[in-house]
């Protein structure tokens, strides 16, 4: 009952942010988004249908793959505190697309780019499981430690390349929609579609790796199998979305976390409402991008850092015992 | 039939143990005692296929633990373990989903009821007391259907209504399995067990 009821709302704000994603924006519109359904050839149609549209169609995929990534890195490194972007899985994301353009073997926003983008951060995730001595503070170090690095060697591409498109670090590092069109979107959707479907196969998985990497091989889980699938799907899910937007901090650890406080810690529901809820955590930073500071857009990353933090940290101290650290 | 035989386990750079060689057959449950640190639980885990061997022959109706697949291996071992963390707020009866019914073993719910899980069912793990979360892990790896059971210091945090209830179902349980329990205290166990090994 009460996740049916939190499912139907979380539906009908979805929506309501989305309709209102088109209707706000920098332009001001005099009418009301719907008198210009199937319209086309105005001013005002065309900044709803070809701009905001897009856009908007781009926070709910992009939003929808970061918490469900955030859940999955969560429960896979079964680290409360394994947000993308954090332990360098975003940052191997923007390193794959950076090298990508730089390199001049796939234009932004290109099926190759967000394939490199893919690879990037497996690789990350590999690197990162590899290095760190263990599971709790010394892979979030090795995540942050490895993190800069890949960051700073895609800050020195991006310097000395002249490649055109390759954008300012700041895009990569604080994520923005402002580039998103329907290419863009035609181009992550299948890739993200991918993870989606093997994030929720893992569903079960997750739920017994939580007991520890013993328990789900004594309960006969492919324990490498696993692994393996499960780095697949985060890569497919973060790899596009940072290839398309950058990389947007701290929506893939707040998500998770909210979703089990209000439906409790099994997977089978937690990666379905993340996704909702991201898409609606993304739609909302993405408004107020636009709107708060109009006319100027400000990147949208900064402030999913700055609502998401805070949020989080009240969250951690109402509710400690909802994810008791191992050891 | 699980066969030890002569085996070593090198934990680090410490011998854990050598040369031991045993035999653990169905029908019958047996205990396994020795102090703390005698190598009792690198015993459990490398008949359940976690640890590899220094020198040494396991197998489980002869198979190879260690280089066997997890699946093959659920269907002849279970295990439960000394600890388990229970890191997210499940509820019992999420931890017992963990194994669908249609793979559990037929006692499964006489076993539910024993360990007085049913009660429990809608409580978080997170919330339980040790000897309760004791009982979920116990109660997970005894709905496993497999042949032999692997139970590591099952009685460590029960009181003595609990401890009769365990040893009651390990009575059940060695009617159509083997039960292998690792203890070290083993007081007022002796006669419900049909062989005891020992390690020192």
């Amino acid at each position: 009952m009460k996740r049916t009821a939190t499912y139907i709302g979380l539906i009908t704000v979805l929506a309501v942010l989305f309709i209102l994603s088109l209707q706000i924006g920098i332009l001001h519109l005099d009418t009301s988004v719907f008198s210009l359904i199937g319209k086309h050839g105005s001013v005002a149609a065309t900044t709803v249908w070809d701009v905001r549209f897009p856009r908007a169609l781009g926070a709910v995929v992009i939003g929808g793959a970061l918490g469900i990534a955030g859940a999955l890195a969560q429960g896979i490194f079964r680290n409360p505190l394994a947000e993308p972007t954090l332990i360098g899985l975003s940052s191997g994301a923007t390193f794959g697309t950076i090298v990508g353009i730089a390199t001049g073997l796939a234009g932004y926003g290109s099926g190759v780019n967000c394939l490199a983008a893919t690879l990037g951060t497996a690789m990350a995730a590999v690197i990162t499981l590899f290095l760190a001595p263990n599971k709790n503070f010394g892979f979030l170090l090795t995540g942050i430690a490895f993190s800069s690095i890949l960051t700073s060697v895609s800050g020195l591409i991006i310097s000395i390349s002249q490649r055109p498109g390759i954008q300012s670090l700041s895009f990569w590092n604080f994520g923005s929609l402002s580039l998103i069109n329907f290419a863009t979107v035609r181009v992550i959707t299948p890739f993200i579609l991918v993870g989606v479907v093997l994030a929720l196969s893992l569903a079960r998985g997750l739920n017994i790796w939580s007991l520890g990497e013993n328990t789900a091989f004594y309960l006969g889980m492919n324990i490498r199998r696993f692994r393996f699938v499960a780095i697949i799907a985060i890569a497919l899910l973060i790899g596009p979305a940072v290839s398309a937007v950058g990389s947007i901090a701290f929506l893939g650890l707040l998500v998770p976390h909210v979703v089990r406080l209000i439906v409790g810690p099994n997977h089978k529901h937690l990666i379905g409402y993340s996704a909702l809820l991201g898409a609606i955590v993304l739609l909302i930073a993405d408004l107020l991008a636009r709107a708060a500071f109009a006319p100027h857009e400000v990147p949208l990353g900064l402030l999913t850092s700055l609502l998401g933090a805070p949020i989080l940290i009240i969250l951690l101290r109402a509710r400690r015992a909802q994810w008791v650290s191992e050891q | 039939m699980i066969t030890l035989a002569k085996i070593s386990i090198i934990r680090g750079e410490t011998k854990v143990l050598q040369d031991f060689s045993a035999t653990i057959a169905q029908h019958q449950a047996t205990l396994l005692s020795g102090p703390n640190g005698s190598g009792k639980t690198s015993l459990i885990q490398a008949i359940a296929g976690t640890l590899p061997i220094a020198t040494g022959e396991i197998s489980i109706d002869g198979v190879d633990p260690y280089h066997s697949k997890a699946m093959e291996l659920a269907k002849l071992r279970s295990v439960a373990p000394q600890r388990r963390t229970f890191s997210l707020a499940f509820s019992v009866a999420e931890v017992i989903e963990f194994i669908p019914a249609r793979e559990r073993a037929n006692h499964w719910e006489s076993t539910l009821e024993l360990l007085g899980l049913k009660k429990l069912l809608t409580k978080k793990v997170t919330e339980l007391s040790i000897g309760q979360q004791q009982r979920v892990s116990l109660g997970l790896a005894l709905i496993q259907d497999s042949k032999f059971y692997l139970l590591d210091e099952p009685f460590s945090a029960q009181d003595s209504e609990y401890q009769i209830r365990i040893l009651q179902l390990i009575d059940e349980l060695k009617k159509e399995r083997g039960v292998l329990v690792v203890s070290h205290n083993t007081d007022s166990l002796h006669s419900h067990f049909d062989q005891e090994l020992h390690i020192s």
